[in-house]
């Protein structure tokens, strides 16, 4: 009885034309989205490309290894090309320095401003919005639409369990419009290759989960529509009903969360925080100047030594004065960070009963595009700034953090001096989190996707056995 | 045949069938009726009167306040999905899925009621039965008239093949013509031995067809007559008759008979 209800279901939704319309439209904005994805992400990583070139040509054009300005660059996720996430919004090259704090700057959006406004149409969008909503509009009938036609009674006219129907309604309905919707996805997994992109077997297995959440979140919302019209008398009540729940779940949850724990959780913001290091920077330069000014040699000393000893003695003060801006940023950046990660656990929590919200952050963590992107990327730049630092002390005698320098040039007929070797500079590598990395970190998101779903086909299960038939 | 059939068993029973809704209002007081095989028992009386609902206990639509409705001997609300092995339904209005042609609704209901041995040619062959031109066969159905619809609602009635059916104000909306061809369908399958529960305010057809004519009013079988205790009576009179002096009884004729005109 439940294959027939199932099988009845299937056909019921391939032959309406609810589906052949949302069908179409589906498949256009996945193969779209595919492709739009590989156009950006081979943008990206032009952009990336020429930055690196760029940097090299920088360092390759100078004599001196105190007079190069490198720069880091944080390489496109190949899967940033089906979730965005976070991707465009951090800055993505990091001046780098010897010693002090790392900023990133130049966001995708910074080039492309107008994407800033209307976003890219990326899988998450697709999921999270096209397909919640068409799982609303293929489902809120899905009960009360029968008892309005008279087809629930005449099928309960016949020996059929309450729980039969509605489970083969339901695995119906959701086999009949998953497998759909596995086509244009399948059509633009293809697509990726053909456009030049090429995933590795990990991030192959990352799409396929971020697929398949997608699938359960579709799921969830499907039971939900099933449900909400198990609960309302008549398709207008539950359609109007359905959209509702939608609006909060996939608009103001998410938004009024991020609200609410910005009230709660209080956080200066970076501008304050910038104006204090920088206060502070100011005070010890200040408290420095006397120093400066006392600088004196002894007497006798050979003028060429003069330079050196007073770049010895200001390298000295410099040193002693970063150590307190260090200890002093640090302790700041650690109340921040702390009073941050406090903030984004409330938002993250709260925003967590929309199930758009559950499927944002286990899509972003699977493709590496979540806020972990920003953190990663910062970690690995400050690993890196150690190297960096070392690399020219050793090349120059100074970290490479800057400060006062000064060159002496005694004489016009030195050797031509050599151009510098790229080659030399240690090379920055962005560490993608593992696979296995992600799924733990997603592991919570796809749980919560599950349970989901299963309260709400509870729900719609509920709704319907107390549901009256006549 | 008559003679015969009332010594068996019957196939539908209404025992001491009480309804009370949740607002107080009593659709059923203690209801007693019986079918038995190659009967056709029809309930006559106005809105409300309570026809409907006895037909939604015997499909296990509603619980019954007191009482028992049995279909071929289980308890309809009891074991519903055994009793309802053994009934078919027709309702005033039949519905089928719009997006699927007559030949697929025929099929999925009839499967739905647990016939899975039909072949197509048996399915055309029901439908040719009920009248339903052969050209409709494969038309979905959000282009079948009312009619037509019903057609197809016998149809899956027939190839049910259930003892006992079940029908709802079948003829309510159709034109004379599907009347007379429905009404003779159902004659047809009374002579095959089911037992027919028909709700219909359609006197005439009842008279015409019926072994049995009960008149419910407000929930009670004010009159139950035979088939041949009506030869030569008029109906219409008796329906008023029985339903004015009812009312009389219980103090609201005026307002009965003018519902009833």
């Amino acid at each position: 009885m439940f294959k027939l209800i199932f099988i009845k279901e299937l056909k019921e939704i391939i032959q309406s034309s609810r589906f052949t319309i949302s069908f179409a439209v589906c498949s256009v904005l996945i193969i779209l989205s595919f492709f739009m994805g590989a156009q950006n992400f081979l943008a990206s990583k032009a952009q990336y490309e020429a930055a690196v070139q760029e940097n090299r040509n920088q360092i390759a054009a100078n004599t001196e290894w105190t007079m190069v300005e490198h720069t880091i660059s944080l390489p496109p996720q190949p899967l940033s090309t089906i979730v965005n996430g976070i991707s465009n919004d951090i800055g993505r090259n990091i001046e780098m320095r010897g010693r002090g704090e790392l900023r990133a700057n130049n966001t995708r959006f910074n080039d492309e401003p107008i994407f800033a406004i209307f976003r890219f149409m990326d899988l998450e969008f697709i999921f999270g919005i096209v397909l919640s909503l068409f799982a609303i509009i293929f489902a809120y009938d899905a009960i009360n639409g029968e008892k309005v036609s008279g087809t629930l009674k005449l099928c309960f006219a016949n020996s059929v369990s309450r729980a039969t129907f509605i489970g083969g309604k339901l695995a119906g309905s959701f086999v009949g419009l998953s497998v759909a919707l596995l086509i244009p996805f399948l059509i633009g997994c293809a697509l990726l290759p053909i456009l030049g992109i090429q995933l590795s077997s990990d991030e192959w297995v990352r799409l396929a989960l971020i697929i398949l959440s997608g699938l359960a979140y579709f799921g969830l919302f499907l039971a939900l529509a099933m449900g909400i019209s198990a609960m309302a008398s008549r398709p207008s009540n539950s359609f109007l009903i359905g959209l509702v729940v939608w609006i909060f779940a996939v608009l103001i949850v998410p938004r009024a969360s991020v609200l609410i724990s910005g009230r709660l959780v209080e956080v200066p913001n970076v501008d304050e925080i910038t104006a204090q290091k920088n206060r502070y920077r100011i005070q010890l330069f200040n408290e420095d100047r006397p120093k400066m000014a006392n600088f004196s040699v002894p007497d006798g000393t050979e003028p060429s030594e003069v330079m050196s000893l007073f770049s010895s003695h200001m390298s000295e003060l410099s040193s002693t004065r970063q150590e307190k801006i260090d200890a002093f940023t640090e302790r700041i950046n650690e109340e921040y960070a702390n009073k941050r990660k406090r903030q984004e656990e409330v938002a993250l929590g709260l925003s967590r009963i929309s199930p758009t919200s559950v499927f944002t952050l286990a899509s972003t963590e699977l493709a590496g595009t979540s806020l972990r992107l920003q953190n990663r990327f910062m970690d690995s730049a400050n690993e890196y700034q150690n190297v960096y630092s070392n690399f020219m002390t050793e090349k120059t005698g100074q970290d490479g953090g800057g400060g006062f320098r000064m060159i002496m040039i005694t004489s016009d007929d030195q050797e031509e001096p050599e151009y510098l070797d790229p080659n030399e500079m240690p090379q920055f590598e962005y560490s993608r989190a593992s696979l296995g990395e992600v799924t733990e970190n997603s592991l919570i998101d796809i749980g919560l996707l599950i349970l989901f779903n299963l309260l709400f086909f509870g729900g719609a299960f509920v709704a319907f056995l107390r549901y009256d038939l006549r | 045949m008559q003679n015969e059939t009332i010594k068996q068993a019957p196939l539908l029973e209404a025992r001491n069938l009480t309804k009370v809704y949740e607002d107080g209002v009593k659709a059923l007081d203690n209801l007693q009726l019986t079918v038995h095989p190659g009967e056709i028992f029809a309930m006559l009386g106005g809105n409300g009167a309570g026809k409907t609902t006895t037909i939604n206990i015997f499909l296990d639509f509603i619980q019954p306040t007191s009482g028992n409705a049995f279909i071929n001997g289980i308890d309809a609300n009891s074991d519903p999905l055994e009793a309802k092995k053994n009934v078919a339904f027709v309702s005033e209005n039949v519905q089928l899925y719009p997006n699927f042609t007559a030949m697929q609704n025929v099929d999925f209901f009839v499967r739905l009621g647990g016939k899975s041995q039909y072949k197509r040619s048996d399915y055309e062959d029901a439908l040719v039965r009920v009248g339903l031109q052969r050209e409709a066969f494969d038309k979905k159905l959000k282009d079948f008239s009312k009619g037509m619809r019903q057609k197809c609602g016998i149809a899956i009635a027939i190839l049910k093949d259930a003892p006992a059916i079940l029908l709802d104000e079948p003829t309510s909306g159709l034109d004379p013509k599907a009347g007379k061809e429905f009404t003779r369908l159902v004659g047809d399958l009374r002579d095959e031995g089911k037992a027919i529960l028909m709700s219909t305010h359609d006197i005439f057809r009842a008279k015409e067809i019926s072994d049995h004519v009960g008149i419910l009013n407000a929930g009670v079988l004010v009159a139950r007559k035979t088939n041949a205790e009506l030869k030569g009576v008029n109906l219409e009179e008796l329906y008023v008759e029985y339903m004015a002096g009812y009312m009389e009884e219980v103090g609201e004729p005026s307002a009965l008979i003018n519902n009833l005109s």
